[in-house]
């Protein structure tokens, strides 16, 4: 499509640019496509050029090198020890020495990966099943432990990423070597390990900022989030526990049965959840947006009193501890609630939800539906309209009064001026909240979990009854729920997916704000 | 000519007033009504825990009958007070290490340069995508070996929240960025460590973030159902409020724990609602990025 | 109290932004150094290497002899006054100034009576218990000097430290500058996009653009004899007028034809033509606008401009003029000398006619923009 340059594009009237923003948007797609394929492109080339580097640097550092650094290749920490860094050549080699000594041990490292048989469709995780055995003892049949496929495949995986950071520290030590033999060969010293431990409070401190919590994180995010991509490739369900069962590696067969749309398939109740976790995401984001920012402006109005204490009341909401609120609001609303029964008393109710005996507004899909959206702008709106008012307060004065001089009145103002400026710095926040409202547990399971609104249509899927409100969180949620029914490895791909939900929406977006016409307007 | 000019401004002058009048009007109008609908259930429950003519959930408002028999029964008949202990060790501890492995984390990023700054942040951004919850599959087992689930689910709970608490760095990294380098790099001339900039400048100067975040690590176990249910499964004892008060209102019990719910629903309230106020100012100004002064 | 050296000096951010190239200086002990430069011609950036605050691509840094590269900040031992004033909030005037020492760990008496001494030295004594943003940007200002001044360091780096002051503060404080440097002695390193304050201020100044050095000298040096086009251009103001010309040499002397008037050179700068090997060329013309004087249109070296714009400076006139070809010449007349009708006759509209000497001419290569005479 041809672009209009900027003199052509200010010609149009409002309509006209409207069509042609549009029509640029659509038209950029496949540009984007192509910029992303290329993006992908580049990068796995820049990775084989890095690795490439990596293998002929090492090869450099191999031939060139001493014989203090040709020895570390073998014996950790060597060159270290040679150049009077005892401290790191003591940290290096102990590292080797555990790692062999983990690797080679009866039940260590090399006896968990062979048990593993990673991604090897049809085999077991782990190899000996338990089972009762004739015990001539007691005369009777006893179970004799075999493999737990749970902590076979945890083991194999720590293996892999103990030999992951094995390569990594191997290559360490070369590369400190061949610094340490430059940094000699010209004269000058290299650093002791009392200085090191110096620079961990100065030039390495961020060392010592962020090794605690980066630990944390890949303890209990990054191995479990592996660990789960890992399940979603197995039958890992309370039938094979891997402990009375071993499970076994399936391929992508827990995908198919997710995504497939046939008999026996839970693609039909997988596409009904998703469009209305995503419908909730949309309304509850976007009503609590225009509704929050619009609170704000009247409690930020000129001329309103007590502001602090307007604030406050609604801030209180935040403070109470989010089960209490909503267990109590959403038995409000049960038929012998005080809301629940003023509807049907007053007769409030739609006659068709009375003739179907849906005595209160939690009985009725479309009304329990809603009412959770409406409950959330409850519980949602504190938050938008303090960050609203930080904005609103950050809005130099002078535009208003320019503006005043400029011929605006208070409508004008709030259109032209108050509105564009909130909404365009309140964007990015919009996708954060989005994201935490597909995932938002708390309002939808506190809500109706109390009023179970089976979806007879879908029944069970996944070895749990679907609600007409159930997001795939708590979808999820259930099919983990410790019980005779748990489904560790749907659950798993669920997980996988609203990643790739997730991926996918913040792709577009970050892509689509940046290509807007009016990006730095207000920077 | 002038004078006329003069008049049609001294007009329109008076136009605004008025019509600022009447909007502001309409304004308190609209405030009081979101004032009342947000106040209604606190207002109700608190209502509901004096009443005594019946436990289960009626349809009028006013309590036939005022009394405490709730609270009495609360502490006297029920685990609540362990629950109450319970959340409140998790809220303090969770408050003290989740701002430890948050301040660190910000500061780092925010303050320092070093290889692989930009790597992390990506990678806690990518990881942020997947649904947190599914870290608990993991979790649980290793948990059930160490024993932290059931009964010290407490303790199990405390390391779930605070573990992985560093990815929520932003709030605070954004208060970081705010105050100017120079202040670090002058410290730097002056003679400071990296360790001393930190905790001789930048800290006295974060109050606000720092209690921010502490009143989130604070809140954190009041108001998480989803992880704590997990791993405490029924165990009274390990229960945390949340979990505990929740089996109240299951079908089979609402209709004899309805308005003691209410009551505990009042005896959690009342802490963390205190200690919430109180502090803010802080919380406004780590929202609003220090725009608003409580 | 120490020399500081630069050698092959270079800064590159990222992979190929270079900031700073080839920087080469000898600072001597005692010294008042002074870069100036427009934005972005990386003379921070070269303070800021200096300081240990960024990594040095390339080359050495020493000071006092000793190579200061991989030092921290701390460990090199100077003192830095900042832009913005970097002052802490959260302490007072006293312990901000305090601050350096404390981290020494020194004893308190000696605290009190460094800092006591430089707070009288700066007029801030009665301040000392206020926090910084009780205080204006003048008093702001000094407590930062201060700070640095307490610790005896043997480097001294200022980092305009006056473009947050208003002109009137900054013209008060280059001058309590000027004192302060008598009372400290010690090297000064300062930075500025002020050739005001670059020449008042330095015993030699340091002209850089886009990160090379253009010129180092001494104020008179670099205002009688920039080496280039850029430096003239850069010292003095209202800026240099520069325009092209036709040098002609005719038998054995020089001439310089602006705008179809006839200008002989004579004297010395024609001695000095004439050594360089210059004969017959185009040139670029430079003549400082306080070097030009008005003259009448019988003058054969008569330039004839138009006035534009006629900026009344008090003690002197600016005259914003357009030549008959439509170049601009702007023109400084000090207005002591001027009688009442001639004052009048400098109305904007009107035609007049100006000349100058052949003594302050700067003659500049057309493509290289080099000075001829260098």
């Amino acid at each position: 499509m041809k672009k209009l340059n900027d003199l052509d594009y200010l010609k149009l009237n409002k309509f006209q640019a409207f069509l042609y923003n549009l029509k640029l948007f659509f038209c950029s797609i496949p540009m984007w496509l192509k910029k992303a394929g290329l993006k992908i492109v580049e990068f796995f080339k820049n990775c084989g050029l890095g690795i490439k580097n990596e293998f002929v640097d090492i090869g450099t550092t191999f031939t060139k090198g001493n014989w203090a650094v040709k020895l570390s290749f073998f014996i950790f920490g060597f060159g270290n020890f040679f150049y009077g860094q005892i401290l790191r050549g003591i940290l290096f080699l102990v590292f080797e020495i555990i790692f062999f000594a983990y690797m080679f041990v009866p039940s260590g490292g090399i006896y968990w990966l062979s048990k593993a048989n990673f991604f090897q469709t049809g085999n077991t995780v782990g190899n000996v099943q338990g089972g009762y055995v004739y015990n001539e003892l007691y005369d009777t049949d006893v179970w004799v432990n075999g493999d737990d496929s749970v902590k076979v495949l945890l083991y194999a995986l720590l293996t892999v990423i103990f030999i992951v950071a094995f390569i990594y520290t191997w290559r360490l030590q070369v590369k400190q070597c061949r610094i340490c033999m430059d940094i000699t060969a010209k004269g000058k010293k290299v650093k002791s390990g009392k200085q090191d431990l110096k620079s961990l409070v100065d030039d390495e401190f961020h060392k010592s900022l962020l090794a605690l919590p980066v630990f944390g994180i890949a303890a209990f995010t990054v191995l479990p989030i592996i660990y789960m991509i890992l399940i979603a490739f197995t039958s890992y369900d309370a039938a094979h526990n891997g402990y009375a069962n071993l499970f076994t590696w399936v391929g992508l067969d827990n995908f198919n049965e997710l995504l497939n749309f046939g008999y026996g398939g839970l693609g039909l109740a997988f596409g009904e959840i998703l469009a209305w976790t995503l419908m909730w995401a949309f309304f509850a984001t976007f009503t609590n947006y225009f509704l929050g920012m619009f609170v704000a402006i009247m409690i930020n109005k000129k001329g309103i009193k007590i502001k602090k204490f307007w604030r406050t009341v609604l801030v209180m909401t935040i403070a109470i501890p989010q089960f209490v609120s909503l267990l109590y609001v959403a038995k409000l609303f049960d038929a012998t609630g005080i809301i629940g029964k003023l509807l049907l008393n007053w007769n409030l109710l739609p006659d068709s939800m009375i003739a179907a005996n849906q005595l209160s507004l939690w009985l009725n899909p479309v009304s329990a539906k809603i009412l959770v959206i409406i409950i959330n702008i409850w519980v949602g709106i504190p938050y938008i309209m303090l960050m609203a008012t930080g904005i609103l307060m950050n809005i130099p004065q002078d535009l208003y009064e320019s503006s005043r001089i400029d011929g605006a009145n208070n409508f004008q103002q709030y259109t032209k001026i108050t509105l564009p400026y909130m909404m365009f710095v309140m964007g990015p926040y919009l996708l954060t909240s989005f994201v935490n409202n597909l995932n938002n547990f708390n309002v939808i399971y506190l809500l109706t979990q109390n009023n179970q609104l089976i979806n007879t249509e879908i029944g069970t899927a996944g070895g749990v009854s679907v609600c007409h409100t159930d997001l795939l969180i708590t979808w999820l949620y259930k099919m983990t729920l410790n019980s005779a029914e748990t489904k560790y490895n749907l659950a798993s791909v669920i997980g996988i997916l609203v990643f790739v939900v997730v991926a996918v929406l913040s792709l577009i977006v970050y892509n689509v704000i940046p290509s807007t016409r009016n990006e730095e307007d207000y920077k | 000519m002038k004078k006329a000019t003069d008049n049609k401004i001294r007009k329109k002058g008076l136009g605004v007033k008025a019509g600022r009048g009447i909007g502001n009007t309409a304004v308190y109008i609209g405030l009081v009504i979101i004032t009342l609908i947000w106040l209604f259930p606190f207002f109700g429950i608190v209502l509901e825990s004096f009443r005594v003519e019946t436990p289960m959930q009626v349809s009028y408002l006013w309590p036939h009958k005022f009394g405490f028999d709730n609270y009495i029964r609360l502490f006297k008949e029920t685990d609540f007070l362990r629950w109450f202990v319970n959340t409140g060790i998790m809220g303090v501890c969770t408050a003290v290490l989740q701002t430890v492995f948050v301040l660190a984390m910000s500061y780092g990023l925010s303050r320092l340069r070093f290889k692989g700054r930009k790597f992390l942040m990506n990678a806690m951004l990518v990881l942020g995508m997947f649904p947190g919850f599914l870290t608990m599959i993991l979790i649980y087992k290793v948990f059930s070996d160490f024993h932290l689930i059931e009964q010290m689910a407490p303790l199990g709970l405390i390391i779930v929240y605070c573990a992985s608490s560093g990815m929520g760095y932003y709030v605070s990294k954004g208060f970081f960025d705010t105050i100017p380098k120079s202040l670090d790099e002058a410290a730097r001339v002056d003679g400071a460590t990296r360790l001393q900039v930190f905790y001789k400048v930048i800290l006295p100067l974060s109050k606000p973030i720092v209690i921010y975040t502490i009143l989130m690590g604070f809140m954190a176990p009041w108001g998480d159902f989803m992880l704590a249910s997990y791993l405490i499964h029924e165990n009274s004892q390990g229960m945390s409020v949340a979990v505990g008060m929740f089996e109240w209102l299951s079908k089979t019990m609402v209709n004899t724990n309805y308005t003691m719910f209410c009551a505990a629903g009042v005896v959690v309230a009342i802490p963390v609602t205190t200690v919430f106020l109180l502090l803010q100012k802080y919380y406004v100004e780590g929202v609003t990025g220090g725009a608003v002064k409580g | 109290m120490a020399s500081v050296k630069l050698t092959n000096v270079k800064k590159v951010y990222g992979k190929n932004v270079v900031a700073v190239d080839d920087f080469n200086l000898d600072i001597a002990d005692k010294e008042f150094v002074v870069f100036v430069g427009p934005s972005g011609c990386g003379k921070s950036t070269t303070l800021r290497m200096i300081a240990g605050l960024e990594d040095i691509t390339e080359g050495t840094v020493e000071i006092d002899g000793t190579i200061v590269n991989d030092l921290q900040p701390r460990d090199r031992d100077i003192a830095m006054v900042f832009q913005n004033y970097a002052l802490y909030p959260h302490l007072t005037v006293f312990e901000n100034m305090a601050f350096p020492l404390r981290l020494k760990k020194m004893p308190q008496e000696e605290v009190y009576e460094r800092v006591t001494k430089a707070a009288e030295i700066l007029g801030i004594t009665e301040y000392l218990m206020r926090k910084p943003r009780a205080l204006s940007g003048g008093q702001r200002q000094r407590v930062a000097i201060g700070r640095a001044m307490v610790r005896d360091s043997k480097v001294f780096l200022m980092d305009e430290p006056l473009s947050n002051l208003d002109a009137k503060l900054r013209n008060q404080m280059r001058a309590e500058i000027i004192l302060l440097r008598e009372k400290i002695d010690t090297t000064f390193i300062y930075v500025t996009h002020d050739q005001t304050e670059a020449m008042t201020l330095g015993d030699r100044i340091v002209i850089m653009k886009d990160g090379f050095i253009q010129q180092v000298g001494t104020p008179t040096e670099v205002f009688d004899m920039p080496v280039n086009l850029f430096v003239s251009e850069f010292i003095g103001a209202p800026k240099m007028n520069t325009f092209k010309t036709e040098l002609v040499c005719e038998y054995g002397k020089y001439y310089v034809t602006p705008y179809g008037a006839k200008v002989e050179i004579s004297g010395e700068k024609a001695k000095k033509l004439a050594e360089k090997g210059v004969y017959s060329q185009s040139i670029i013309l430079g003549v400082r606008p306080e070097h030009i004087t008005l003259t009448t249109s019988e003058n054969p070296a008569a330039i004839a401009c138009r006035i534009e714009v006629n900026e009344m400076m008090g003690s002197e006139l600016h005259l914003h003029t357009v030549t008959e070809n439509g170049d601009k010449l702007i023109v400084r007349v000090p207005t002591v000398t001027l009688e009442d009708d001639e004052r009048k006759a400098l109305h904007h509209g009107n035609t007049i006619y100006v000349t100058f000497g052949s003594k302050v001419m700067h003659f500049f290569d057309v493509d290289t923009e080099k000075n001829l005479l260098v």
